[in-house]
């Protein structure tokens, strides 16, 4: 089991790498689309079924799809030179990028080292959730009572831009 | 050990009963359009034309491998592999019996066991849409660039519909797990009647069975191929075992949808009204004992689980020499206008029925 997570992780870690310094735009949202896909595959052999399949839904079913084909649509080919012209931006996106990295890494190898003893663990243990039926109720349950309002406000963003896109899509408004 | 020879083993039937009916359906689809229009159809080639397929086969198998000179040369060759990977995986969580007993093992006749099974189709439902987008776009050309955006916004729009009959059926059913869906569908309403979904909730398998059409390319949907506007559509460059994939792409993901459709709607592995005396005579007959019944009874719920899915797909090669190929406005407007208000309205009117019963 986890000589297929080590190798799920390396074909990632390629898929990143090449995603990050590849020219062609659709090379690099189909490389994204084989990270995200990857990802699916590691939770899903951890045995978090639920998390892996939203993830195919939503990133790779949906939101790829959206990507890919603006690519398409707007033939964005011609990137190439792009970066060459704008050293300054690139020099800056660089910088950040390692600084979110350095502070990332910096955060999670302070808490392996130092709270590994006194981490308090969630009310939610692997066979408190398979009593109560599994991953989906669990989360259904807590969206459905605890969270029901949060749910809510958030379906009816949803709306709005649905709304907003729609009358940004429309060439005439009467 | 005995895991892994039966996860082999189940993988190994599924993948062989799935591509090793696609030849037979190839004859079928031809010989059946010959039928249908009076013609006699290929019947050179082995009894009845049978070994046609084979013939097919070997003379793909023999083209020369062309790639076109401005094509994108990695997705061009991807394309046709994506396009037969995400309908069998699709195919890892529909349950084809319920158990048999090996050695005193029970061994469930579903190879990937998920809390989330359904949902789990849904998303490689999704990923169907990528070796269209790739396919398109990488041959270089007109009409599979045309073809491709025909493809994809025709599987975007029609899997709204097909998410929100879904929606209804898994609020009836209460779990996303394939297996309690057909539990639940094995009892009886009014006392003969199957508790199929289809008989609960009549309009949500209507707008399902029309979405499969859409999501799976066939006629009255096949626009992103309509050979009389854009030559073949996406797959126009490809020849040989390439084109010959997504051929077979097609029709495992016809056994794909028609295999959801049947365990959402018709009952899945549950047996035909009246099976259970076979089983019964079977049983009797043979003295078998209890693991004996039970694999007796797993045979048949398999026998029954084939006999709908190749009905379905009967229907779905009877319909393309049916009915004629939409226009494309007015295949998005059965889409967005008819069939997306129709599941709204009956995913409400579900939701309200399911309240009422069962409180």
């Amino acid at each position: 089991m986890s000589i297929v997570i080590i190798i799920l992780c390396a074909i990632s870690a390629v898929l990143a790498a090449t995603m990050l310094f590849t020219k062609s735009p659709i090379t690099s949202a189909l490389c994204l689309l084989g990270v995200l896909i990857m990802t699916a595959g590691i939770y899903g052999l951890i045995g978090e079924h639920l998390i892996a399949t939203i993830q195919l839904v939503v990133y790779a079913g949906a939101i790829m799809v959206l990507f890919v084909f603006s690519i398409m649509l707007l033939n964005l080919n011609t990137s190439d030179d792009d970066l060459k012209k704008k050293p300054a931006i690139f020099a800056i996106g660089l910088t950040l990028g390692l600084g979110v990295f350095s502070f990332l890494f910096y955060a999670i190898q302070e808490h392996y080292s130092n709270h590994q003893d006194n981490k308090v663990m969630g009310q939610f243990t692997p066979e408190l959730i398979a009593s109560l039926g599994g991953n989906s109720k669990v989360l259904a349950h807590a969206l459905f009572s605890q969270f029901y309002v949060s749910f809510e406000v958030i379906s009816l963003a949803l709306l709005v831009a649905l709304v907003a896109a729609v009358v940004l899509a429309k060439r005439k408004v009467n | 050990m005995f895991d892994l020879a039966m996860m082999m083993a189940k993988i190994l039937v599924i993948l062989g009963c799935t591509l090793g009916v696609v030849p037979f359906l190839v004859w079928f689809e031809r010989r059946g359009a010959a039928w249908m229009q009076g013609r006699v159809g290929p019947n050179r080639v082995g009894p009845f034309g049978l070994l046609q397929s084979l013939a097919d086969v070997l003379k793909f198998m023999f083209k020369e491998t062309f790639v076109p000179a401005k094509a994108n040369k990695f997705f061009y060759l991807m394309a046709p592999i994506i396009a037969l990977i995400a309908p069998m995986c699709a195919l890892s969580v529909i349950p084809f019996g319920s158990k048999v007993i090996v050695n005193g093992q029970e061994v469930f006749l579903q190879i990937a066991q998920m809390d989330t099974g359904v949902i789990f189709i849904l998303a490689f439902a999704g990923l169907e849409v990528y070796p269209i987008i790739l396919a398109g776009w990488s041959s270089r050309n007109k009409y599979s660039v045309l073809g491709a955006l025909r493809g994809s916004s025709q599987i975007v729009s029609y899997e709204i519909s097909m998410g929100l009959a879904l929606l209804s059926m898994l609020i009836v059913f209460g779990s996303f797990n394939p297996y309690d869906m057909v539990a639940w569908q094995k009892e009886t309403l009014f006392g003969f009647l199957p508790r199929w979904g289809a008989f609960v909730n009549p309009f949500g398998a209507l707008v399902f069975w029309i979405a499969t059409f859409a999501e799976t390319n066939r006629l009255p949907f096949d626009l992103p191929e309509g050979e009389s506007e854009l030559v073949a559509g996406y797959h126009v460059e490809y020849g040989g075992m390439k084109f010959a994939a997504f051929f077979m792409a097609e029709y495992v993901a016809m056994i794909m949808a028609s295999s959801l459709l049947v365990t959402l709607f018709f009952g899945g592995f549950n047996m035909f009204p009246g099976m259970g005396m076979l089983v019964d005579l079977v049983v009797n007959q043979f003295q078998f004992g209890a693991v004996g019944l039970q694999n007796t009874t797993a045979f048949f719920e398999f026998a029954s689980f084939f006999t709908k899915v190749a009905f379905f797909m009967f229907v779905m090669i009877w319909i393309r020499w049916t009915l004629p190929r939409f226009r494309f406005d007015q295949l998005m407007d059965l889409g967005w206008k008819v069939l997306f208000p129709l599941s709204l309205i009956n995913l409400v009117v579900v939701t309200i029925g399911v309240y009422y019963f069962n409180s």
